[in-house]
């Protein structure tokens, strides 16, 4: 017997070809041993804020890092409650981005839209309030922004973009005085 | 009945074949499964080449399902955005980058000249750039893989602060090994592959679903000069 449909064999192979194609592209991400969180979790541990060091040929934390930008960054995990990011905003550049570990970016703000120098950043979980976790009076709320992370884990990042390469310095010193940690009542 | 039925399609059974019968009937048989199981493989491995090597493009490279291409540049249009296709948001994990959601920043990539020539370092090339309505951009250099060139002057980018512009607002920027006056960047001492990136935070315009535009006009033509 002869293979009379070779257009069966051609159809069969586009199926399977559709199906791998769709299974690779769902499975590939979590194929990705080294996406960012991963990258980060290697610099130290957890709610710390803690500075890139700016990239350099031959070496960068993450791919693709800014040359002329400066990152700090706090890994947060909210499995022990909130976590509070504080930084006093020293241009209007800057940038405040909050990431699934996969690298969704769930959430910024621009230094320029903020109305204050300071910010005060409360991350949790849907189901933690802020008052759970013991923040005080509603009056002073107005200080603080509540952002509800889809995820447990996940990275808070900030960019602080150069105006030129005689700003690097000052830019270091300014994200060096932010800093992540649990929220509480006493912070 | 069944048994009945069944009964041709058992070549070992003594009682339904004569021999004679038996042999051609069987060798066609092994030639035919041969042949099948020679054509399903065949099949299984065309089909795991196209689906994986489909997937693989789609993600790293982009398809007009996920990309802009305007000229030798390519953007992600739901880069680094919770509601992103699956191939977009493969490809950010793959990356490992942390991209600004595209709402509040674009960002774009030419691995080529705008004739489609490879950007290399072995080529000299004269970037022509137009404003851009953004609060702040900037145009990196990087090697192929996404880092940067080593270069005696330290000078891996120019952004919006930086860069020395026209009084109309456009640029020029060459990339070459040796100095050039207006913005230089340099492309290092060694033979390789490179890339640039166009970065711009907070466009001032936006599309329909919020994504930051940038006119196909605006982003930067790549000319190349000379080759060694």
């Amino acid at each position: 017997m002869r293979v009379r449909f070779p257009g069966l064999y051609i159809a069969l192979g586009l199926v399977l070809a559709g199906l791998i194609h769709i299974v690779a592209v769902l499975t590939l991400p979590l194929l990705a041993p080294r996406n960012a969180h991963a990258r980060l979790a290697a610099l130290g541990p957890a709610n710390t804020m803690i500075e890139l060091p700016p990239a350099t040929p031959g070496r960068q934390v993450i791919p693709m890092m800014a040359p002329d930008v400066r990152y700090a960054f706090c890994r947060f995990d909210l499995a022990n409650g909130p976590v509070r990011l504080n930084a006093r905003v020293a241009d209007e550049l800057w940038l405040i981005a909050l990431y699934t570990p996969e690298g969704e970016n769930f959430y910024s703000v621009a230094g320029a839209d903020m109305k204050r120098a300071e910010i005060d950043l409360v991350i949790s979980t849907a189901d933690q309030t802020v008052e759970e976790a013991g923040v005080d009076a509603p009056e002073s709320s107005d200080d603080v922004i509540v952002v509800n992370s889809p995820v447990t884990e996940g990275i808070a990042l900030i960019r602080a973009p150069l105006a030129g390469p005689s700003r690097a310095d000052r830019a270091q010193r300014a994200l060096g005085a932010t800093s992540c940690g649990p929220y509480t009542k006493s912070s | 009945m069944d048994t009945n039925r069944l009964t041709p399609a058992l070549p070992n059974s003594p009682l339904a074949l004569a021999p004679t019968q038996s042999t051609a009937w069987r060798e066609e048989e092994a030639t035919h499964s041969m042949r099948s199981l020679a054509y399903f493989v065949g099949t299984f491995v065309v089909a795991l080449m196209l689906g994986i090597g489909s997937a693989w493009y789609m993600i790293e490279r982009g398809s007009p399902l996920t990309t802009t291409k305007v000229g030798p540049w390519d953007g992600w249009v739901s880069e680094g955005n919770p509601s992103a296709d699956p191939y977009t948001r493969a490809h950010v994990a793959r990356s490992g980058r942390l991209p600004l959601t595209s709402t509040v920043a674009r960002y774009f990539v030419a691995r080529t000249d705008s004739a489609g020539h490879s950007l290399t370092s072995e080529c000299e090339y004269l970037i022509q750039g137009f404003p851009l309505n953004a609060r702040w951009w900037s145009l990196a250099l990087y090697d192929e893989y996404g880092g940067l060139v080593a270069n005696s002057s330290q000078r891996y980018s120019f952004n919006s602060e930086e860069m020395l512009r026209h009084a109309d607002g456009t640029f020029r920027v060459d990339l070459s090994r040796n100095a050039r006056p207006e913005n230089w960047l340099p492309t290092g001492a060694t033979d390789q592959h490179l890339l640039l990136l166009l970065r711009i935070y907070d466009p001032r315009e936006t599309d329909a679903s919020g994504v930051g535009l940038i006119p196909d006009d605006r982003l930067p033509k790549i000319e190349r000069k000379a080759c060694e």
